[in-house]
């Protein structure tokens, strides 16, 4: 192979507006996750409860059409549309479940594939901060979640809206975008940190993935055994899955699934991703391009 | 001048990594040598911007390397030694999206990846997964992502290691017509001399964070000392311990051959004074040609 007589051209163009620099990592991500095997398939299941939901808030506002299906004309409760409909979409293990799966899929590779294959130095050696690659690799994970948390949450209420075709529901419960809004935003910042946190401990994705699994089920698993044993509510907080009902019960101010204090969950979520943003701080050095 | 560094001093604690650096690096092709601790990636990751000196002022490109560290990234191509790419994706990808990480558009970054992977000979492979290349493409690929962004200077670090010989040279070749040509100033760091003599005009040499030589390549091979090759029958310590005494440093090769290099204002003639004197026999005497090799072991003090 020889130097092509094309020769090299000067590019002439404008470098783009620094503030997005994270943005081509996001879009790239994205569309890496899109190529895996199954993932189309993992997110449509990850979607069914959100159509499965939106059709119980038609079903309910058409209930007239659908008398035939019900034996006694009486509304089933699970067709009441309140707080605790929506509570039961976004605390609902299986709902909880794909988000892990989720995380599996598009948030283990995103930092242990640039460990493994020593891409770091191609980022930092372009002028992006740390801050742009976390938040690039971060909003991966982030566009995933919020697509299964707050889009199907916004559309439920709208579609609420639109079904009773008066401002009622949303008079009834004024706080219910809010309580969306902060729920999804809360689980998905959580899993953003917990996905990108286990992703920078190991180069192996397959090992991340089992991490990004394991943790969740052990933890669940080391709540089931403790409480067998001691019968004692407390050690719910061991668990990611039962932390995150706890909060989400409490955003949508319903009854709590523990006998233990709202904040304490909340202090746990929040402890968790303080910790992976500071081991995720000490990982990733920019310093460490020029070995 | 796109390079230029007054009194750098910067430490890893205790460790001092660069004790007052001046340089001033001219246009061209400029080969960054030094034994390993020597503070040449200390210096590198100052130039890039990764790390602020502790005391000094410099400035690449014209921007400052204390507080324009972004700016600096955005004008440099930086090509790592180590094997590095992004998995799962065609060169076509990987360069693009280099050259969007740069800041530029998409579009253009997708257009101007095409060239340079043009340019760099791999036209062909363009649309293969990374992981299929060889070491020879790999090289290639990663100065292709440091020129996506059309950078006005170019770090390369260890440019042609692990290739063949012909890989070698194909690499040499397009780093020459980058420094030559296309108005691109390259920065080679390398233990490969000869590939910093084919390429380089201008030669910096840091040993233990000071600069221990700088300039031109020609002239510091030349004005510095004369290189000798001779051979004498018998034993030579006691020739080589006189020459030593004579400010000379000597080389013994394996096939028994003494490198001698006279320091300014000796002449040939001192060596045969030598010899007559300790009744050495000379078999073999010739004025060699000073090579970076010697030039670096000299300044480094190595042999």
């Amino acid at each position: 192979m020889t130097i092509k007589e094309k020769g090299y051209t000067h590019w002439d163009g404008e470098f783009l507006n620094k503030k997005l620099s994270w943005l081509p990592i996001t879009r790239y991500g994205i569309k890496l996750t899109f190529r895996k095997k199954f993932f189309k398939l993992l997110f449509f299941l990850a979607l069914t409860p959100a159509v499965l939901f939106l059709a119980g808030i038609y079903v309910a506002e058409r209930m007239e059409d659908f008398k035939f299906m019900i034996s006694e004309g009486e509304m089933p409760d699970f067709l009441n549309i309140d707080p605790a409909y929506f509570k039961a979409y976004f605390t609902n293990d299986y709902m909880l479940f794909m988000m892990v799966m989720l995380l599996v899929f598009c948030g283990a590779g995103l930092i242990s594939d640039d460990l493994k294959f020593n891409s770091l130095q191609l980022y930092f050696s372009r002028p992006i901060t740390k801050r742009d690659y976390f938040l690039g690799k971060a909003s991966v994970i982030v566009f995933f979640l919020l697509i299964v948390t707050l889009l199907p949450g916004l559309v439920f209420i709208l579609m609420k809206l639109v079904f009773s075709a008066s401002f009622e529901f949303l008079s009834a419960y004024p706080l219910l975008p809010f309580s969306v809004i902060g729920y999804s935003l809360l689980v998905t910042i959580f899993f953003s940190f917990y996905g990108l946190f286990l992703s920078s401990v190991n180069k192996n994705r397959r090992y991340v993935a089992i991490l990004i699994f394991g943790l969740y089920i052990f933890s669940d698993v080391l709540y089931g055994i403790f409480y067998g044993i001691f019968r004692d509510e407390y050690f719910a907080l061991l668990s990611i899955k039962e932390n995150l009902k706890q909060a989400g019960a409490f955003l949508f101010d319903q009854k709590l699934p523990h006998d233990t204090p709202w904040f304490l969950s909340f202090v746990i979520i929040v402890g968790f991703c303080v910790l992976g943003a500071y081991v995720l701080k000490k990982k990733i050095r920019g310093v460490e391009v020029v070995k | 001048m796109s390079v230029e560094i007054k009194d750098l001093h910067f430490s890893y604690g205790k460790l001092k990594a660069l004790e007052g650096v001046d340089l001033s690096l001219p246009s061209g092709a400029i080969g960054l040598l030094g034994p390993n601790g020597a503070g040449k990636s200390t210096l590198l990751r100052i130039l890039l911007g990764f790390l602020k000196p502790e005391r000094g002022e410099g400035r690449v490109l014209g921007y400052n390397i204390k507080t324009q560290q972004r700016q600096i990234r955005r004008y440099v191509g930086y090509m790592p030694e180590d094997d590095c790419l992004i998995t799962n994706v065609d060169a076509v990808a990987f360069t693009s999206y280099l050259g969007e990480l740069s800041g530029m558009p998409r579009q253009e970054a997708m257009k101007r990846a095409h060239e340079v992977l043009f340019y760099v000979g791999l036209e062909e492979s363009r649309y293969r997964n990374l992981e299929t290349y060889s070491s020879g493409m790999r090289q290639r690929l990663k100065l292709a992502q440091a020129l996506v962004h059309d950078p006005k200077l170019i770090f390369l670090d260890e440019p042609t290691s692990g290739l063949d010989p012909q890989g070698r040279q194909e690499i040499l070749d397009l780093i020459k017509d980058i420094s030559s040509k296309k108005d691109i100033q390259v920065l080679i760091s390398s233990h490969i001399l000869s590939d910093i003599e084919a390429v380089c005009s201008y030669v910096l040499i840091l040993n233990k964070g000071k600069v221990a030589n700088q300039g031109d390549l020609q002239a510091l091979k030349q004005l510095d000392y004369s290189l000798y090759e001779l051979k004498v029958k018998g034993e030579t310590e006691s020739i080589v311990d006189k020459l030593k005494a004579m400010e000379c440093r000597i080389e013994k090769t394996e096939d028994g051959m003494l490198k001698v290099y006279m320091p300014p204002g000796k002449s040939a003639q001192e060596i045969f004074r030598v010899a007559t004197a300790g009744g050495h026999q000379v078999r073999h005497f010739v004025k060699s040609q000073t090579s970076l090799e010697d030039l670096f072991a000299e300044v480094v003090g190595v042999d």
